[in-house]
């Protein structure tokens, strides 16, 4: 090897050289773009590292959003028997009103149908409140009505529960209802209310906490109902699984149901008149 | 003839007995314009109690000029009394009863020491040591004089009484320069020797504020009664300012110094490595708790440092755009300026480097500095350019209420541009306005993460100003589409990280 390159050099030495020369600037440039790739993604590698430090901590079924900046309150059998609303306040101070899972709408074949929010003098969900100050918003009183629910057989009306300045309604429910059947307390929310301090101090006298809610509520919480998401959920509240598992249970239940009606299908399509159903005893 | 008259730095030579005919060109011009003046009136002014200066302010025909600031009160004196050989006057001029001792170059200094100079160089001297007690660093140096209202109503006073006597005089009718600006006049030069600085209206102001020296020995201060007297005396034409209501007793006044510097800047990126999650956020006993708070009271590590390298009174801190308290700041850094009030010196690149290694390199870790450097007036520019298309970049660990499947990773891969609609989250809604707003993610990328089949690292590109979490978990479905929606299952955000802060195209 090295004799040839002895011949090769005097044999034409500059121009030995310069493709010398070249070569090395070009295999120095690769080399450079290897670099500059190796730093990349030596970086990118930091970065990673960095960004899942934590991940020893990461908790099985991590807390919600709303549960971790949220307190749960709940007002029973409000104006009437089986009226039980929840109370979400944030930590800063709004708070966010929907059914709880108890409510008589829950119990009538179907669930929830529609929602009307024109009551009493106005129509709630045509109100535009505008800027800081929260200009244009309606006041609004414990009792003031809120919307109508209604269900195949019945309607209710549901009220504020909160005094305060009523900022939005959740006029998605609108369009879906069907959203208070599946998540109430979440998507399913009817309307945000800003108390003021003074007023909610007061108001908070004749809310109660989450337990105190499971222990009033607990024979409604096991009673079977036609819906079974809903039901999952006060299965849930009353065994207080966590929400992991039950976002999990609802997850396996919905392919379970699948499956059933896959199962339907093909026993139909043998003449069979089989069925199979899937049941949830607490 | 001895001489009585000693005459202080800065006088011409040769003036020992007043004598100007070998003295150089300026106290010539000066002494001239002394024997121009109209003698009347400057007997009058002199038995008074009118300081020489003014009485050339008030009486001199010519401008006002700084050489006036050469030739000692006691010169200016004989010349104006005699005009020749005579000794000048051996007594101690009195405090001017218009400018209080400022155009005499006389004042107390905070020590209420009664501080006289002869003339304008002894002055400047003077000021200088109080100059550099400050302790600025400059090479330029704007002049700010501040004197009380007395002496204007002083100056009114006199050149009332002067109109009274001399009214169709020439003299009286051209405008006369102000104590103020005459002081300006004539230190300028002399602080700019002694100084050693050049003067403009620099980011460096040097203010001389003359103060009353108490409430009582003020001259004409008057009382509402003697200024309506006053004003209805001149609506009747009668000039009856006589002599007596001159004779109070005059004092010089307090001089201060005060010596400001316009703020300096600077640039650069910061890193914040801490993560402020308190696991318990619940409202104890309804006390409202205040939204987490924002101000990062650890950034205030980097102000904290440039602030002594610049011996400065204060600083501010801006920054573009912020994170919450419980999101990190990684990857390239976000833009920062530091602004320093009244900065004595200007740390040099040197020392920033080295500041900028010791917050890198300090035990806690819990910021960082990149590319710390000086900047001057395009700071603002830089921290507004591009702020309307702004990208951020984010990394997110999500967990979802079921497993990850890889066709969640491509569906997720594949959204580009993806415009979402969000509400005001229901976090910040008590100090927002309610409205819903458009914002595009530019671009996602899903990482599984070992070990756990519910979690994944999701990496995104978004416009300026969307909310991240909540395009995670859906604000109650207030965010549409959300990463919940998408996937079709409950979303949560564990932790956010900012990766990157573009800046224009830097």
């Amino acid at each position: 090897m090295e004799e040839t390159q002895n011949i090769d050099v005097t044999k034409n030495p500059e121009a030995e050289d310069a493709i010398e020369s070249t070569k090395q600037k070009q295999s120095e440039e690769v080399e450079h773009h290897c670099d500059e790739q190796q730093k990349q993604s030596q970086e990118e590698d930091e970065l990673r590292k960095l960004l899942l430090s934590d991940i020893e901590e990461l908790p099985l079924s991590p807390p919600s959003a709303t549960q971790l900046n949220f307190v749960s309150y709940f007002i029973t059998d409000f104006t009437k028997p089986g009226h039980d609303h929840y109370i979400y306040r944030h930590a800063n101070g709004l708070c966010v009103i929907g059914l709880a899972p108890t409510h008589r709408a829950f119990k009538d074949q179907g669930g929830i149908t529609n929602i009307d929010f024109n009551v009493g003098k106005s129509d709630r969900s045509v109100l535009k409140v505008s800027g800081k100050r929260k200009k244009n918003a309606m006041r609004s009183e414990s009792n003031t009505a809120l919307c109508k629910v209604s269900t195949a057989n019945d309607s209710y009306i549901v009220r504020c529960c909160v005094k305060g300045s009523l900022l939005e309604v959740n006029e998605r429910l609108m369009k879906q209802p069907q959203l208070l059947n599946s998540s109430a307390d979440r998507e399913g929310y009817i309307a945000i209310i800003m108390p003021r301090p003074a007023d909610w101090t007061k108001n908070k006298e004749s809310l109660i906490t989450l337990e105190e809610y499971k222990e009033k509520k607990q024979d409604i919480l096991l009673e079977p109902y036609f819906s079974d998401i809903p039901h999952l959920r006060r299965l849930a509240l009353m065994s207080d699984l966590s929400s992991r598992i039950v976002s999990q249970i609802e997850y396996y239940f919905r392919r379970i149901r699948a499956m059933t009606d896959d199962i339907h299908l093909i026993l139909r399509s043998m003449g069979s008149s089989t069925t199979v159903e899937v049941q949830v005893n607490s | 003839m001895a001489d009585e008259t000693k005459p202080a730095s800065g006088d011409s030579a040769g003036l020992s007995n007043g004598l100007v005919s070998h003295g150089d060109h300026k106290s010539r011009r000066v002494y001239q314009a002394a024997r121009s003046l109209h003698s009347g009136a400057v007997k009058d002014l002199l038995s008074l109690g009118v300081c020489e200066r003014c009485i050339f302010r008030l009486v001199s025909v010519e401008a006002f000029d700084s050489d006036l600031s050469s030739v000692s009160a006691s010169t200016l004196r004989s010349w104006l009394e005699s005009g020749d050989e005579e000794a000048a006057s051996s007594e101690e001029s009195s405090c001017c009863i218009v400018c209080l001792g400022v155009l005499q170059f006389v004042f107390s200094d905070a020590k209420q020491t009664l501080v006289r100079s002869e003339c304008g160089s002894d002055y400047a001297a003077r000021v200088t040591d109080l100059v550099k007690e400050e302790g600025h660093e400059f090479d330029s140096f704007g002049l700010e004089v501040y004197v009380p209202a007395t002496i204007l109503e002083n100056e009114r006073a006199v050149l009332l009484y002067l109109k009274g006597k001399y009214n169709s005089e020439s003299w009286l009718q051209s405008e006369k320069i102000s104590v103020k600006d005459a002081l300006k006049v004539l230190v300028l030069d002399p602080l700019k020797v002694s100084l050693g600085a050049k003067s403009d209206s620099s980011s460096f102001q040097i203010r001389l504020t003359y103060s009353k020296a108490s409430d009582e020995a003020q001259g004409a201060s008057e009382t509402t009664r003697e200024r309506k007297k006053r004003k209805t005396d001149e609506e009747n034409g009668s000039t009856s300012m006589s002599e007596n209501s001159f004779e109070k007793v005059y004092e010089p006044c307090i001089l201060s110094i005060h010596c400001n510097k316009m703020p300096i800047f600077f640039s650069g990126r910061y890193f914040k490595y801490s993560r402020n999650v308190s696991q318990t956020r619940w409202i104890i006993d309804d006390e409202r708790m205040g939204e987490a708070s924002v101000e990062v009271v650890h950034l205030e590590l980097i102000g904290g440092n440039i602030l002594p390298a610049c011996l400065g009174d204060s600083y501010k801190f801006h920054a573009a755009g912020r994170e919450d308290i419980d999101v990190r700041m990684l990857g390239s850094g976000r833009p920062f300026l530091i602004e320093v009030q009244n900065s004595r010196k200007c740390p040099s690149q040197q020392s920033l480097t080295e500041i900028e290694e010791k917050i890198n390199k300090s035990e806690k870790k819990l910021v960082g500095v990149k590319d710390l450097k000086f900047i001057g007036s395009q700071c603002w520019a830089m921290m507004r350019e591009g702020e309307a298309e702004k990208q951020k970049q984010y990394a997110a660990i999500v967990w979802i209420a079921r497993p990850v499947e890889e066709k969640d990773i491509d569906s997720i891969s594949s959204l580009k541009e993806l415009k979402i609609l969000q509400k005001t989250p229901v976090r910040v809604l008590h100090r927002r306005s309610p409205l819903e707003r458009e914002r595009t993610i530019h671009w996602m990328k899903v990482e599984k993460i070992k070990g756990s089949s519910h979690y994944f690292l999701l990496h995104l590109c978004t416009q300026a100003g969307t909310y991240i979490k909540e395009f995670v978990h859906g604000d109650l479905g207030r965010t549409t589409p959300s990463m919940g929606s998408i996937l079709g299952c409950r979303a949560e955000i564990i932790q956010l990280d900012v990766t990157d802060v573009k800046m224009g195209d830097s």
